[in-house]
């Protein structure tokens, strides 16, 4: 269990990127949706040990690993948003030195390698240096890295980014099974990516955990208010203005406008069912009508 | 060229600099050189020597000297400042957002140099506070002479700034001295112009040592004080220095042209490259891996039947089961046996892990590289004992001082720091890689210290094996503080230069002999300078990783 109590992180100059979090986790995956400077990233460093709250504290098991990170890290895999290779080592020697700063045997540790290259389809590449390779193919070397220990916990942060649509599906796929079993972290601001995985979505916005709980209760929260109405052009501008458009599409008949009204917002407007996008955005724009779910659970 | 591009590209890039912390320790190291030019009374350090004298210290003596101290030294030093505007561009990846504008490539090479011109010229402009400052502070004349105080800066600096200003962009944009060589051939190259430039047949006034040398001349012959030599450097006297009144410098229009010449052509020296520069097109560039099309989709198997994605904790009424998104419904969705990667088991790594930072200190090295390492070994093993272990101890000592320069650097300069903070074992990865480079520096060492041993010459053994222990240790601290090769191979050289000069208080390697025994310091002395430099480094890399 890895929990996150009244987190708060404060950086230099007064920059408050996380307010007072808390988050229990459990074996599961947990997504963490947020808008691009929310904190997210913040607070997956926190959760991954990198990074020190200034305020609350983060438990794994009930030892603190602020004061005590090595229980932590030793089991668990943490895939960044942002991260640097050793560009003349090739992937199977860049993966078999973090093995050995992990502490694994050597023999567990070239199988483990050779089978997670596999897994992430880099066998072919793997003898050439990774300063060959594209964004892509070291975000998946970064997955395997993740990985390498035989994880209990696994945070990874917007780990999609650069993958394309078949090792997005493969990869989401992944973190699905390995949360059988294992405490899954996954921040994104892709709300696709949570959709088809997490049972369990925190939203996090301007550093505060706003709502927690499940795809149904977010979808709950905003049913009978998600609208679709075709209006002129020229009308979609007032739309947006008065409305939370959340999409909108350009068609012959009209602009096509998905939005989010207590009430019909104009006359031939129909009620759709909601999706976890209408959730976020009335989440994270405080538009929400449903009392708190689960909030801080 | 027009003004305006030039000027936004200039401060621009001027702006990026000065706004990053290590910008005050540049100026603070202005003030120390402003400090040390005039040094106090009794002192016996000079930076400018004129034969046991020195002038009184008014607005045009400390002017003369502050500003001959600062074209010496920021010439030298300041190049490897602002050595990093294009290879900047090129990490932050605005160098391709410049490139697909319709900015000249000769613009964007000048916009550099003005920039680096600016960076160093802030530093002059320090040096002229730090002038006034003194000549106030040291009291021996209060008067202030504005253009007096000035001049010598505008004449004697400036120039030699922009000297060192175009050359950082010449060496940025020729693929062999954009690395380290080139901090290595700068080193010897400025060194040269730093003795050159004294002279009083250097072009275009070199330095500026010589108009300033005549006129003090001048002013002691009519004192009657015989001038026995004029030098520029840091030198320690005797006894401290007399003092006479300077009378100034004695400018002259055709001196003003050769500055301003210097100057131009300097410009001209940064502009040249347009002729190749690549403008950032990543298949044009060279000193790093090629970036070879790779094949990025390796065919990826159809999947079978999509699994459910269950999420444990949630019953089929609140998570959500088998739905499949569009993404899915195309690629086909999962097909991972990830329960069928074998278990790993903790056990013995530290031979692995030195392996490992064996394998990234090395890896991406020159074959040339390792062809100076072979051409040394044999020469070693042919050449006289006492030129094994003399010259070519010396010459071990510095042949890999650019891959030493990794040491403690390489995980932040690559981004890896941002994997390795979740990882375990921080102090073991320090050591390990000190260890690295312990083991590299005794590989290129091996012929003198067999030679050594062959001729029974314990204390050069025991000096050879304190060096093997100094140097990366040094390496290592430097690196880890400064989290920039450059530090090291900043400081490294000239280190090595003095033991070249058979500077005996500073041989860390026992080069310096005398009646054949080496003449430096205790290696017990410099094995614990050694174990204090790891201790920093450690220090250093527990406290950033306990203040995360």
């Amino acid at each position: 269990m890895l929990e996150l109590v009244e987190v708060s992180k404060v950086y230099r100059g007064g920059k408050r990127a996380v307010e007072g979090v808390t988050l229990r986790l459990g074996a599961g995956l947990v997504g963490l949706l947020g808008p691009n400077g929310a904190g997210k990233s913040s607070l997956m460093r926190i959760a991954a040990t990198v990074t020190r709250p200034t305020g609350g504290r983060v438990l794994f098991d009930g030892t603190d690993v602020v004061a005590d990170p090595g229980a932590l890290r030793r089991v668990l895999g943490y895939l960044p948003q942002d991260f640097g290779v050793y560009p003349n080592l090739t992937a199977r020697e860049f993966l078999s030195y973090l093995a050995a700063v992990k502490g694994l045997s050597a023999r567990s540790a070239r199988a483990r390698i050779g089978e997670l290259l596999e897994l992430v389809n880099l066998t072919e590449a793997a003898k050439r240096p990774l300063g060959a390779y594209s964004g892509g193919m070291l975000r998946r070397v970064g997955i395997a890295q993740a990985l390498l220990g035989d994880p209990r916990v696994i945070i990874v942060d917007e780990p999609t980014a650069g993958l394309d649509p078949q090792e997005r599906v493969r990869f989401r796929n992944l973190l699905s099974d390995l949360a059988a079993d294992r405490v899954v972290l996954l921040s994104t601001h892709i709300v696709s990516d949570v959709e088809s995985v997490a049972g369990d979505i925190a939203i996090v916005a301007r550093g505060r955990l706003l709502r927690r709980g499940t795809p149904d209760e977010l979808l709950a929260s905003v049913a009978g208010q998600v609208w679709e109405v075709t209006v002129p052009p020229a009308e979609a501008g007032a739309m947006r203005a008065r409305h939370l458009v959340g999409r909108t599409v350009r068609t012959a008949a009209g602009v096509r406008v998905r939005l989010l009204s207590p009430g019909p917002p104009a006359p031939g407007a129909e009620r759709v069912a909601p999706d976890l996008e209408d959730a976020y955005l009335a989440v994270v724009t405080g538009q929400d009508t449903a009392e708190a779910l689960g909030k801080g659970r | 060229m027009r003004p305006r591009v030039l000027g936004a590209l200039a401060v621009a890039d001027f702006r990026e600099r000065v706004r990053r912390p290590v910008y005050a320790v540049i100026l603070l190291a202005a003030v120390g050189l402003g400090y040390l030019a005039v040094p106090s009374t009794g002192s016996h350090w000079v930076i400018v020597n004129l034969g046991n004298h020195r002038g009184v210290y008014d607005s045009a003596y400390v002017a003369a000297v502050t500003a001959l101290a600062g074209a010496l030294w920021l010439f030298a030093g300041g190049f490897y400042v602002v050595r990093v505007a294009i290879a900047r561009d090129g990490a932050t990846g605005v160098g391709e957002l410049l490139a697909v504008t319709p900015l000249r490539t000769t613009e964007y090479l000048f916009g550099k140099f003005l920039s680096n011109l600016l960076v160093l010229g802030s530093m002059a402009g320090v040096l002229v506070g730090t002038a006034l400052v003194m000549q106030v502070a040291r009291g021996e004349s209060t008067g202030v002479d504005p253009v007096a105080l000035l001049a010598p800066f505008v004449l004697f600096t400036l120039p030699v700034l922009a000297a060192a200003s175009g050359c950082a962009v010449l060496f940025e944009t020729v693929p062999l001295l954009r690395g380290g060589l080139g901090n290595v051939v700068w080193f010897f190259l400025s060194m040269t112009v730093m003795i050159a430039g004294q002279s009083p047949s250097a072009p275009l006034g070199g330095l500026g040592m010589n108009l300033f040398a005549e006129s003090v001349k001048a002013d002691m012959a009519a004192r009657h004080i015989a001038v026995r030599e004029l030098s520029l450097g840091l030198m320690y006297l005797d006894r401290p220095p007399r003092t006479f009144v300077w009378s100034g410098l004695d400018l002259t229009w055709g001196f003003a042209a050769e500055r301003l010449a210097l100057a131009v052509l300097a410009g001209l020296l940064a502009v040249v490259p347009a002729l190749w520069f690549a403008r950032f097109d990543p298949a044009r560039r060279a000193g790093r891996p090629a970036p070879v099309p790779v094949p990025d989709a390796v065919p990826i198997a159809v999947p079978g039947p999509v699994p459910q994605a269950v999420v444990p904790g949630h019953d089929g009424a609140s998570g959500r089961e088998g739905t499949l998104d569009h993404d899915e419904a195309v690629a086909g969705g999962g097909g991972f046996e990830v329960r069928a990667v074998t278990a790993p088991r903790p056990g013995g790594a530290a031979g692995r892990l030195l392996a490992g930072e064996l394998r990234i200190l090395v890896r991406g090295v020159s074959r040339w590289w390792w062809a100076g390492v072979a051409a040394l070994t044999v020469v070693g093993l042919l050449a006289p004992t006492e030129i094994a272990t003399g010259p070519l101890l010396l010459a071990t000592s510095v042949w890999p001082a650019l891959i030493w320069s990794r040491l403690g650097t390489q995980g932040h300069e690559n981004g890896v720091g941002a994997l390795l903070g979740a990882y375990p074992g921080v102090r073991r990865r320090v050591l390990a890689e000190w260890a690295a480079g312990v083991v590299l520096t005794a590989f290129t060492g091996l012929v003198p210290v067999l030679r050594m041993a062959l001729a029974a010459d314990g204390p050069g053994t025991a000096a050879w094996a304190a060096g093997t222990l100094f140097i990366p240790s040094l390496a290592l601290a430097l690196g880890v503080l400064g989290r920039t090769h450059r530090l090291f191979q900043a400081l490294y050289l000239p280190l090595w230069y003095m033991v070249v000069n058979a500077v005996a208080a500073l041989d860390y390697i026992g080069a310096v002999r005398a009646g054949g025994r080496p003449a430096g310091p205790d290696p017990l002395a410099v094995a614990g300078v050694a174990a204090v430099l790891l201790a920093t480094a450690l220090a250093v890399v527990t406290f950033r990783h306990a203040r995360r």
